[in-house]
């Protein structure tokens, strides 16, 4: 189950001109660092149009199976964008960018159907307002023509709206809502369970506007892969994601650390799995309606130490590898960089028991029960680690010398959101 | 009641800022955490046994006691690190905001299954923290959706005021027991900390960290915007201590700050006078709980506010840690 351990033969077949002996020089640690960024988006990007065909397919040919095919392919399209979380925090390019295709918690009831006991939201006005069944409504004070459903009109006009970060409209979320409906299992194992004849065409359509229905799945795929394609082109020699990290050494180091930290402790650790164990809740989990909970966590994780270590694992199987923070590190404090290594592959250990137990049927939900001892302590042993690697982190930031930027205008405290409070 | 109290704590102040030492980790320590976590832990006990004495939800010495021993947590509530994180304790005092309303969910479903959980401290704690501690609290006293039926009503109020005592008296004790020690020795065996340096982070974190909350979250939620203003996210309206908790927070920043700043005498005159600004708008804002902000002039007066705190963030909170020589670090409010 450690992809870099099986191939590590390749790494030197495609980067046996990295210098590994040598102290590396900072401009080539942000030149590693981008060219992961590129190939970790493009992967993404890769793996978004094949979900685009296989949804494609499922309204061209509604079926079980074809439902099932765009769910398999939307859970491999996961994987490599979980690991591009961490160019989050530090770049405006992606910050500015990522609630469209990641947001998360959302009121699903915005976009279609959903049970009758679904509870509604004091601060949203919108959250059963079922895009889907309604075609013209009125959104702070506006009528809004939706007959057409078009990228335009999930962008523009529902995505967070009136204000409101959980009128959750376009990315991942959306999409997965969609192909899996509701999960209405409570703390019992299994997923959402939308029946494919939800986008049966004609009279054979259950839960009604079928039609509707693969219109705004087709809208939100296609904006997921422009999205996507965006990205990469900012990743990419002369995007601007790429400058932003190379113009400055000490601003582009930083900005590494600082999304490692960010993502680790008030991110992942804290909004997305202490919390919703505190909560008891099944619907406090990332991937909710797929039950993906576990693999979302685990490819947190993993993009995390891609970029301590340098090496990215792409999904052909390749290995994108240079000089990393690691070595900078290890250059000066040999100790330091033994620390920072070692707690982020404990954390990965912790990720991966968890990642196994929801793999072989020991469901994300189950997990967050009251009283589920086992769930708890699996959970608890990646939170513990990742908070555990922030206080490394934090040593890294400061044996290098970064502290001081830290202080004026640091990103990390610009872009908040309050849980832990 | 609310300005007398506030008052009160300002009278405070001048006493705890001339603890006479020259180091800011133990200025902190004995002049701020250790008294803030006794006197939590003796206003808990208090409403504690308020509610064990009478649990009717409008008792004036149950919501007097509750109330006390809320501002009693305002005081403390960036103060997050240490034995506050141990076993989720200042999660199940303060779950707030809570933007899908998991704290009324949680309450319905106890009262309407009568769930027998609530019959032992033990079962209790590992109920949701949405449904524990001062917000939830907030619910079964102020709000009269959460009283049936009554008999269970009162048996929840009492074992949640329980387990607030048994939470705040674990903090206290063990800030006491070894916790102090370990911050003010690091580099020992068993202390977190590696140097002095880690220690002075972790103080200045909590503080920054704490200003951040009260600026974008106690205060910046209920502002929104000029033509969005959303009064309905304030914090703790239902019993009126949206602006109470701001000023509360406030003030205790201030001599957060001031002792932070010990043996920087300069930046003590910098920092009265950023957060003396702070007061100065706060006490122009009329309405307790924002409910006018859809009133311009209010929603300006409220606006003030922010952008006096927000000074303090730019100014004197960067200030202060270049003094120190330590960054803020990451926080509990990295993230989307």
């Amino acid at each position: 189950m450690r992809p870099s351990f099986l191939l590590t033969s390749a790494l030197a077949l495609t980067l046996g001109t990295a210098t590994l002996a040598d102290t590396p020089t900072p401009q080539s640690v942000l030149q590693t660092y981008a060219t992961i960024g590129e190939a970790n988006f493009q992967d993404s990007l890769i793996t978004a149009k094949a979900l685009q065909a296989a949804v494609g397919a499922l309204i061209t040919t509604p079926s079980a199976e074809t439902l099932q095919a765009a769910k398999d392919a939307w859970l491999r399209a996961r994987n490599p964008y979980q690991q591009t979380e961490v160019f989050r925090f530090a770049n405006p390019i992606v910050d500015d960018w990522e609630g469209k295709v990641n947001a998360w918690p959302l009121d699903e009831g915005l976009i279609d159907y959903v049970d009758s006991a679904y509870g509604l939201s004091d601060e949203n006005d919108y959250a059963a307002l079922n895009v889907v069944a309604t075609p013209v409504f009125t959104l702070s004070g506006t009528e809004v023509d939706a007959i057409d459903i078009t990228p335009e009109l999930l962008q523009n006009t529902l995505h967070e709206a009136d204000g409101i970060d959980s009128n959750v409209a376009t990315g991942y979320h959306a999409i997965e809502f969609l192909l899996w409906g509701q999960d209405l299992n409570g703390h019992d194992a299994g997923a959402g369970n939308r029946p494919w004849i939800d986008f049966a065409k004609g009279d054979a359509c259950t839960n009604g506007n079928c039609d509707r229905r693969a219109a705004y799945l087709k809208a939100a795929t296609d904006l997921l892969v422009s999205d996507l394609e965006y990205m990469v082109a900012q990743w990419a020699e002369g995007g601007e994601a790429r400058a932003n990290v190379l113009a400055d050494e000490t601003a582009g180091l930083s900005a590494i650390l600082t999304g490692m930290g960010s993502l680790s402790y008030g991110e992942l650790a804290g909004e997305r799995m202490r919390l919703g164990l505190m909560l008891n809740d099944p619907e406090e989990e990332h991937d909710c309606f797929s039950d993906n909970t576990h693999n979302s966590h685990y490819y947190d994780g993993m993009g995390i130490q891609n970029v301590y270590l340098g090496r990215y694992t792409r999904i052909d199987g390749s290995l994108v590898e240079g000089p990393a923070l690691t070595d900078l590190v290890a250059a000066d404090n040999a100790a330091l960089d033994a620390e920072m290594t070692a707690k982020l592959a404990s954390t990965m250990a912790a990720l991966e028991a968890l990642k196994e137990a929801g793999d072989t049927g020991f469901a994300y939900d189950q997990m967050l029960e009251r009283g589920n001892v086992r769930g708890e302590a699996l959970i608890m042993g990646g939170v513990n680690g990742l908070i555990d690697q922030t206080k490394s982190i934090e040593r890294v930031i400061i044996a290098l010398g970064l502290d001081q930027t830290q202080i004026e205008g640091s990103d990390s405290l610009d872009d908040p959101s309050a849980v832990f409070q | 009641m609310l300005r007398s109290l506030i008052a009160a704590l300002m009278l405070c102040l001048p006493v705890a800022a001339t603890a006479e030492t020259a180091d800011p980790v133990e200025a902190v320590i004995t002049g701020l955490i250790l008294p803030g976590f006794e006197r939590l832990e003796a206003r808990s006990a208090g409403l504690d046994a308020a509610a064990q004495a009478d649990c009717n939800p409008e008792a004036p010495a149950l919501r007097s006691a509750y109330n006390a021993a809320f501002d009693a947590w305002v005081q403390v509530s960036h103060l997050r690190f240490g034995p506050t994180e141990e076993n989720d304790r200042a999660f199940s005092l303060a779950y707030w905001p809570d933007r899908k309303g998991f704290t009324p969910k949680v309450l319905s479903q106890l009262l309407k299954a009568q769930d027998p959980a609530i019959h032992d401290p033990e079962s209790f704690a590992h109920l949701s923290i949405a449904g524990r501690g001062f917000y939830g609290m907030e619910f079964l006293l102020y709000d009269t959706r959460f009283r049936d039926p009554p008999e269970y009503a009162c048996a929840l109020i009492r074992a949640s005021a329980h387990d607030i005592a048994l939470t705040t008296a674990a903090i206290a004790k063990d800030w006491h027991s070894d916790y102090a020690h370990k911050v003010l020795h690091p580099g020992t065996e068993n202390s977190p900390y590696q140097t002095q340096e880690e220690v002075v982070q972790e103080l200045y974190k909590a503080f920054t960290t704490g200003l951040q909350f009260t600026l974008e979250t106690r205060l910046g939620r209920p502002l929104g915007t000029f033509d969005r203003p959303r009064p309905n996210r304030a914090e703790a309206w239902r019993s009126g201590r949206s602006l109470h908790n701001i000023a509360l927070s406030l003030s205790s920043l201030h001599e957060n700050a001031l002792l932070l700043s010990t043996g920087h005498p300069k930046m003590g005159v910098q920092l009265d006078a950023g957060f003396d600004a702070a007061d100065e708008a706060l006490s122009r804002i009329k309405d307790p709980i924002f409910a006018d902000l859809s009133d311009p002039s209010a929603w300006l007066r409220a606006d003030v506010l922010r952008q006096s705190i927000d000074l303090i963030r730019d100014q004197q909170s960067a200030n202060l840690g270049g003094e120190l020589g330590v960054a803020a670090g990451f926080n509990a409010l990295d993230g989307d």
